[in-house]
């Protein structure tokens, strides 16, 4: 009796390649025919070709049936319910908005200026990149390859089936030898294309019924699913096209060997490759450390390609206008994907701008590098470790080069989403292994995994729950899941011989679970023992503090347990019960709220009390504003993202412990999260980095014109990470100097302006090795540029004052004169401390 | 004579002090006396009373924006500038007083 199911598609981008593949992955491991219904479009497909599902054309919230029938249907049916409810909605590939280019191209002075030519495209991997432009080209069957006239049909087809099954076993192969990732998903999406029904069917049919040859078969089966893709109204479709050229090419090549092997692009130099599209395989067949840049004409913002060259950093512009003609091969450009053009026919300015452009970015790296080494420490020398939160081992090379001391949240639930079954003991201890191994002897917190709830994973079969959220999930499923969990901890247990791996159980909530979970790893352990396995008897066990009865039996916990980390996102969501994603409440997700800094406190000194390592996990530690606050708490540790690590340390060796700790009783003391605000915003202003410094100070500075100087004294701001956002300085730095020059006469210039992207109030000072027009007052050539930017919420500081009195001073000529025979940054910063009183 | 000045700018960081800095300067230099006000960032700073208004021959507003508290200046001579000029030539104010 054949079974129905029907639902409506819950995916705002319909069902594209990639749900689809996850649906024919499910569909394919039962005998029963599986078909597909769009009730939208009335077209059917069969749930087991993945270019059959993809034709049904299904759009977001279209009425769709699947009807099952065949012996093994209820078993199908139950797995496809579960697919349909639990995993299909989380399908959609988690991508960063990206804003389409429009409006008035705003170019910073400097480089409009330059004359060299821009052209215009959409930023969708951000970077700076220079090198030659060499042109690919994408799918195509070349000349020596007849296309028709087979006389053994049944011979030709062999050909193709051989070739089809080498080119599974070869996607599999690479899928496996690539690890977990963004290049083994797309091998395994360009494997289902590969085996799909449909495919095959059509090359095969192509032979028999057209007498084509293997090559003429793919060429129709290339033009044909490109031509049903490319005409999708689904933009995610349209961008699978470079998929089916790739798969088509590979097969083309596993046919007819190196005689149909695509000129692949050799890179010789640094280079920036242009192509009207560029097709994944073609991408990873790239010497990486040649590739530079990447500039398409087509492929939007999702396709595989541009996925690939996100997740090697490669920065990319898509939708270029006018890349196929306007120029030859070999010449040199800049890729500025931050600004979103391609800068050709560079000239002298333009190289210069760029040249300015790496020194700040170099300049940035070799600052957050400096602290990065470091220990974490105040100013006042308390250490306070900064650790990395990841969820993949590629992630935790990132992190210690970035100069993590430990990795603080290991989250391992991403080893069990978007597959078909669990990671085995074997590749659970690979991976866990190796992070342990990158540490290479930092402390490694381990979470054991956090799914169901709100992170299906379809092959558990979990049932779906009104409020996952408050639901089954964690430690909760962990008795039911045993062999599960067994698997994992046995893993973890093994893996602790390396090195120091502390295991931590995320949704604590009552000392039971505790005591489970314990049982479970004694067990473990004694196996090992018995089996004579080697592990660290010692391994800390820990529990992650997220759920609020957990802080009001921290005592109890403590004598279980070794130590905890704080899980402020959730802990934060279920102690304000806000959904931060729902913008109804968002507001309400306030760390600064008393209420919960009252409760981060007592965790921290109940911990303290008990002796117990306390570290933090959540995103509120990740932000340089709240680290006052958490550097009170005196944590031992605070777990962030990689990126976020060196502004960390370098923002802690600004704190003093002291000040931090009466910033923090203060804010307990208020009564709303606006007046803990203010206070935070008010220690910020008080404790932020002085207004001069000889860091601030260049006495040969290489700027060729004004816009040049002001360039270089912004960077400068930038490097020193006084601001996050240079060009918006400069901008304004330049509306203001539109009302008149700030050359005030003297060979002086005092350009400024009031802005929040500034962090610091500062003044930059720059002696010009030569000097330039500035549209002063006296027409002279201005050789000291002295930059002014303050924070615009700032009303009669210290900082003003100073300010104030450096522009009565910059009026007497005995001032200036000293400044301008004083060549020595030291010297400079003293002398100007010592006129301004500071 | 007994002179009194506005100095404020737009941003207020920069030249609202350098003018009120040339006025007292070209002031000394030319042997009057001068009391300058700035409203700048830090508000209204070394404020002109009502009696240092009542004694003065002349107020002096080199300003690039509205003058707070205008009406203190009503029923006195008035002369006004941008900020620009008292830095680029004060000389040529004073010789209009």
């Amino acid at each position: 009796m054949p079974l129905d199911l029907s639902f409506s598609c819950p995916l705002p981008n319909g069902v594209h390649a990639r749900p689809a593949s996850a649906l024919e992955e499910v569909a394919r491991t039962f005998t029963a025919d599986v078909v597909l219904l769009n009730q939208r479009t009335g077209r059917s497909a069969n749930a087991k070709s993945i270019l059959s599902i993809v034709g049904a054309d299904i759009r977001f919230s279209d009425p769709c049936l699947l009807k099952i029938n065949g012996t093994d249907e209820d078993r199908a049916m139950a797995a496809l319910g579960s697919f349909i409810r639990n995993t299909l909605p989380r399908q959609e590939a988690a991508l960063p908005a990206i804003a389409i280019a429009d409006g008035e191209l705003r170019l910073p002075p400097c480089l409009g200026k330059s004359g060299a030519v821009f052209r215009r495209g959409t930023s969708v991997v951000p970077g700076i990149a220079q090198g030659k432009l060499i042109r690919a080209s994408s799918f195509n069957v070349p000349d020596g390859l007849a296309l028709d006239g087979v006389e053994d049909v049944a011979a030709e087809q062999k050909r193709v089936e051989n070739a089809l099954e080498e080119l599974i076993t070869w996607y599999g192969q690479r899928a496996v030898a690539a690890g977990k990732g963004v290049e083994s998903e797309l091998l395994i999406a360009h494997r289902s294309l590969a085996r799909d029904d449909e495919f095959r069917k059509s090359i095969l049919d192509a032979i028999q019924l057209n007498r084509r040859t293997a090559a003429g078969a793919i060429a129709d089966a290339e033009a044909r699913f490109t031509t049903l893709f490319a005409t999708s109204e689904n933009v995610m479709l349209r961008e699978r096209v470079l998929d089916i050229k790739d798969v088509c090419g590979q097969l083309l090549q596993k046919v007819y060997g190196s005689a149909a092997a695509n000129r692949s692009l050799v890179l010789a130099e640094d280079s920036i490759v242009v192509a009207d599209s560029l097709t994944p395989c073609q991408f990873l067949a790239l010497d990486c450390r040649l590739l530079k840049g990447l500039v398409l004409a087509e492929a939007g913002t999702t396709s595989h390609t541009v996925i690939l060259a996100r997740s090697f950093g490669i920065p990319t512009l898509v939708g270029v206008e006018k890349i196929s003609n306007g120029f030859g091969d070999t010449i040199e450009a800049v890729l500025d994907a931050d600004l979103g053009v391609l800068v050709t026919s560079l000239t002298d300015m333009a190289r210069r701008y760029y040249a300015m452009e790496r020194e700040r970015l170099d300049g940035r790296q070799f600052v957050l590098r400096h602290f990065g080494e470091k220990p974490a420490a105040t100013q006042d020398g308390h250490p306070l470790e900064i650790a990395a939160n990841i969820a993949t081992l590629d992630e935790a090379n990132r992190a210690f080069a970035a100069g993590a001391e430990g990795i603080g949240l290991f989250r391992t639930e991403m080893l069990y989403l978007d597959r078909v079954s669990a990671p085995d003991e074997a590749e659970q201890y690979e991976v866990y292994h190796r992070v342990i191994e990158a540490a290479d002897g930092c402390p490694a917190i381990i979470r054991t995994m956090d799914i169901g709830g709100d992170k299906p994973v379809g092959y558990l079969n979990l049932p779906s729950e009104h409020n996952p959220f408050l639901g089954y999930r964690a430690v909760r499923i962990y008795p039911e899941l045993e062999t599960l969990f067994r698997t994992q901890i046995r893993a973890l247990v093994r893996a602790s011989a390396q090195g120091p791996l502390r295991l931590m159980v995320p949704m604590i909530a009552t000392v039971e679970e505790v005591r489970w979970v314990k049982k479970v790893v004694a067990e473990e352990q004694a196996r090992c023992a018995a089996e004579s396995i080697s592990f660290d008897p010692a391994m800390e066990i820990g529990a992650m503090i997220e759920v609020p009865s957990a802080v009001f039996i921290l005592n109890e916990l403590s004598g279980e347990l070794d130590f905890f980390s704080i899980g402020s996102n959730d802990l934060l969501q279920y102690f304000m019960a806000v959904d931060r994603a729902n913008s109804r409440v968002a507001k309400l997700y306030n760390p600064l709220q008393p209420g919960f800094l009252r409760l981060l406190k007592q965790i921290a000194d109940t911990a303290r009390a008990k002796n117990k390592w306390i570290g933090f996990c959540g995103e509120m530690g990740g932000q340089k504003r709240y680290l006052p606050l958490l550097a009170g708490l005196r944590l031992n540790e605070l777990s962030v993202s990689a990126p976020a690590i060196g502004g960390l340390k370098a923002e802690l060796a600004q704190l003093n412990l002291k000040d931090c700790e009466e910033l923090l009783e203060d804010a307990l003391q208020r009564t709303t999260a606006t007046e803990v605000a203010e206070l935070l915003d008010d220690f910020s202003v008080r404790h932020s980095a002085p207004l001069l410094g000889e860091d601030l100070i260049v006495v040969d500075a290489d700027a060729a014109t004004k816009e040049e100087a002001i360039k270089r004294a912004v960077d400068l701001l930038y490097v020193h990470g006084r601001t996050e956002q240079p060009r918006v300085l400069e901008e304004a730095i330049w509306e203001r100097e539109a009302n008149y020059s700030t050359g005030f006469g003297h060979g002086f210039a005092i350009p400024h302006c009031k802005n929040a992207a500034i962090q610091a109030n500062s003044l930059v000072l720059l002696k010009l090795r030569q000097p330039v027009a500035w549209n002063s007052s006296d027409d002279k050539p201005v050789s000291v540029v002295i930059l002014l930017v303050i924070r615009d919420f700032d009303g009669a500081t210290e900082h003003m004052k100073i300010i104030s009195t450096l522009a009565r001073q910059i009026m007497h000529e005995d001032f200036r004169a000293s400044i301008e025979q004083t060549n020595d940054a030291a010297a400079l910063c003293a002398l100007l401390k010592n006129r301004l009183n500071c | 004579m007994k002179i009194v000045a506005v100095t404020a700018c737009p941003t207020g960081i920069a030249h609202t002090y350098m003018a009120a800095e040339q006025l007292e300067k070209t002031a000394k230099k030319l042997g009057h006396s001068i009391k300058v006000e700035t409203q700048g960032a830090m508000g209204i700073e070394n404020k002109l009373t009502e009696a240092d208004i009542e004694a003065a021959g002349v107020v002096i507003l080199a300003v690039d924006i509205a003058v707070e508290e205008s009406e203190r200046f009503e029923r006195v001579r008035t002369i006004k500038v941008p900020v620009q000029a008292a830095m680029k030539n004060p000389e040529a104010i004073f010789a209009q007083i």
